[in-house]
């Protein structure tokens, strides 16, 4: 008699999921699922809003990465509007985007995914926890609160609020930044780029070495990939253009606003949330691990794959090094991480790189708007993906019609697939415990979801129940911390 | 402002894009607009990301001395009414707010409550109706108890 596993919601990352493992008679893996609750009548409750309100709002939908929804939003609007934003507008704009990366990834490597590395996937649940790694380490846990305040601060000099951000509006950037504003954020970035360098070099002597052979195994496949890249073909997470890479490592670039061309969403009867494929390879879609069809994964990994180089030079130097030993592109899953410090140092020296201009601190931040009927896309590459905002209006400048999609959504395929196959790797014979559990969800860590974008629940809940039934139905056995 | 400096937090939560599951950050803006806050008090509307704060606030050396907490709750009681709450009778479905998914059993509140000797109040109202989609405002009888929970907050914010 069959039996069915279900992990929810999976602890330590941004929003719930529930995953359900079905074993077969052997007690092998029949089949696996990850479900997730989709924030519904978003788009409903934008119709008829005045388009330039959206920056705003947007915020509300996550409380995870609200910069990176308030920032696709105003680009959304620019493109609206027809406006083209002034320079220093532009790379406020950017700033910010980068100073809120390196407060996401410092919290993903160091408390969402470190305990796996730090305690170890088998440490008891009690001291594999953020708590568990302060205590062992607690001069790291003190660096890491350090800079991730650092970021807080610096957004709230910079724009005036760093929680529900205001000041990306159509046009550009409301809030021009003081000499004397400058002069106080540059220190902090200095210093938050002291520690990203920290971050790698201790990563790669005390972190990835212990970890490559599970980094190997864990939740691989062959997979596309999809980033935004300058015109130059660096890594870009404010602006660019969208680069879609074969599993081979051929690649097509466009832009923004044709992303239909190029990507369709897929609906599954059991889940609520969109199955983002590549519907331009013209192979349709299917998530066999062995044979996966229009699969393309977005996030840090992606990023790194798609980029022909770093636009910053200790950046550039961790880009060799990755590339040379991992390839083009690299597949395995565990190597996000890997890929989401040199993302860290990236954004850290291009946020000095950026205090350091001169035109950072023009007047000349922003272009006045006139309403219009036309459509508008706006993206960027939030630290869980690429981030698609897509708004039409009336000659009124209001909403007539809108979609999103959100970074994780588009790995919503891969972080199956990547349960899949970590789960047929490690549960043989119906024999499985904790630690091979853990091993599972880790396989879902590594793409640093955040499902608070598209979640909404209202039950109650304990961190990590697994329950285990028949197939029948009826439950045999529960497992929870 | 830097909230690791001050002796008293007051931090309304919820999603205002959820009726009345906005009503800490509705008390948060009605009290920033009608009231003189001490100085030595930080007063923010953290919506969804009070995790973020109570997370650096965990592992900071720097702590206040009390945080007060502003929400909306489903207990059963009559709507609008507005009381205080202790830490462990947050209900499961409100717990998972205050979580970043690092402690299995707890939750940030709770750690800072029993591990950190931070002074955690809560000042929570029953909701009349939580909508299960997008749905913008207060019922009535939430944005009625506003004023009283900012008085209940006033108090809190009395010197020892």
């Amino acid at each position: 008699m069959g039996k069915r596993i279900i992990i929810q919601p999976v602890s330590r990352i941004e929003g719930h999921a529930k995953v359900t493992i079905q074993l077969d008679d052997l007690g092998n893996v029949a089949d696996t699922r990850v479900n997730v609750v989709e924030l519904r009548g978003f788009e409903k409750f934008c119709i008829g809003r005045p388009v330039e309100e959206l920056p705003r709002i947007v915020t509300s939908i996550c409380g995870v990465c609200p910069w990176s929804h308030h920032l696709a939003s105003a680009k959304a609007n620019d493109a609206v509007f027809g406006v083209t934003i002034p320079p220093a507008g532009k790379k406020l704009r950017d700033l910010c985007n980068s100073i809120a990366y390196t407060e996401e990834h410092i919290l993903h490597f160091f408390f969402l995914s470190g305990p796996d590395f730090v305690m170890g996937p088998d440490a008891d649940y009690s001291v594999r926890n953020v708590i568990g790694i302060a205590q062992a380490n607690p001069e790291i846990g003190k660096k890491v609160v350090r800079n991730r305040h650092l970021g807080t601060q610096m957004l709230d000099i910079i724009s005036g609020k760093s929680i529900h951000p205001v000041t990306a509006v159509p046009g550009g950037f409301s809030k021009p930044l003081t000499q004397k504003e400058r002069d106080k954020v540059l220190p902090m970035a200095e210093e938050v780029l002291e520690f990203a360098k920290f971050s790698i070099a201790f990563a790669k002597e005390n972190i990835f070495p212990k970890y490559l052979d599970t980094v190997k195994v864990l939740g691989v496949f062959n997979s596309g990939f999809m980033g935004t890249v300058s015109e130059d073909g660096a890594l870009n997470v404010y602006d660019g253009k969208l680069r879609l890479m074969k599993p081979d490592g051929s690649f097509t670039d466009f832009a923004y606003d044709s992303y239909t061309d190029f990507i369709a969403e897929r609906v599954e009867e059991w889940s609520y949330l969109k199955f983002p494929y590549a519907k331009s390879w013209g192979e349709g879609f299917s998530m066999d691990v062995d044979n996966p069809k229009g699969i393309y994964r977005t996030n840090s990994l992606a990023r790194i794959n798609v980029a022909d180089k770093m636009a910053t030079p200790l950046a550039q130097k961790e880009f060799e090094e990755f590339r040379a030993k991992f390839g083009r592109p690299a597949q395995l899953t565990l190597l996000y991480h890997w890929a989401r410090l040199i993302e860290l140092l990236y954004n850290a020296e291009h946020a000095v790189e950026l205090l350091n201009d001169p035109e950072i601190t023009s007047r000349e931040t922003r272009v006045p708007v006139t309403p219009r009927a036309a459509r508008g896309v706006g993206c960027v590459e939030a630290p869980r993906g690429t981030l698609i905002h897509d708004y039409e209006t009336d000659d009124k400048g209001l909403i007539t019609n809108l979609n999103l999609i959100v970074g994780t959504t588009h790995n919503n395929a891969p972080i199956n697939m990547s349960v899949n196959q970590a789960a047929k790797l490690l549960i043989k014979d119906g024999k499985y415990d904790q630690g091979i559990l853990n091993r599972v969800e880790m396989a879902i860590r590594a793409y640093d979801p955040c499902l608070s974008c598209a979640t909404h629940n209202l039950d109650g809940r304990l961190p990590v129940r697994i329950d285990i039934v028949d197939s029948e139905g009826i439950l045999i056995n529960t497992i929870q911390n | 402002m830097d909230y690791l400096e001050k002796e008293i937090l007051v931090l309304g939560c919820g999603n205002i894009l959820f009726g009345d599951d906005g009503f800490g950050s509705e008390v948060i803006q009605y009290l920033q607009k009608n009231y003189n806050v001490p100085s030595n008090v930080y007063v923010d509307d953290a919506g969804l990301s009070v995790r973020t704060i109570l997370f650096n606030i965990v592992l900071s050396e720097k702590k206040p001395r009390k945080i007060i907490i502003v929400d909306a709750v489903d207990l059963g009681k009559p709507a609008g009414s507005t009381f205080h709450l202790d830490v462990d009778e947050m209900p499961e479905i409100k717990c998972d707010d205050f979580s970043m998914h690092q402690v299995p059993t707890s939750n940030l509140l709770k750690e800072l409550k029993n591990f950190c000797k931070v002074d955690v109040k809560i000042i929570a109202s029953q909701v009349q109706y939580i909508p299960e989609e997008v749905s913008l405002g207060l019922s009535n009888v939430m944005r009625d108890s506003i004023p009283s929970a900012c008085e209940m907050i006033l108090k809190e914010m009395s010197p020892l």
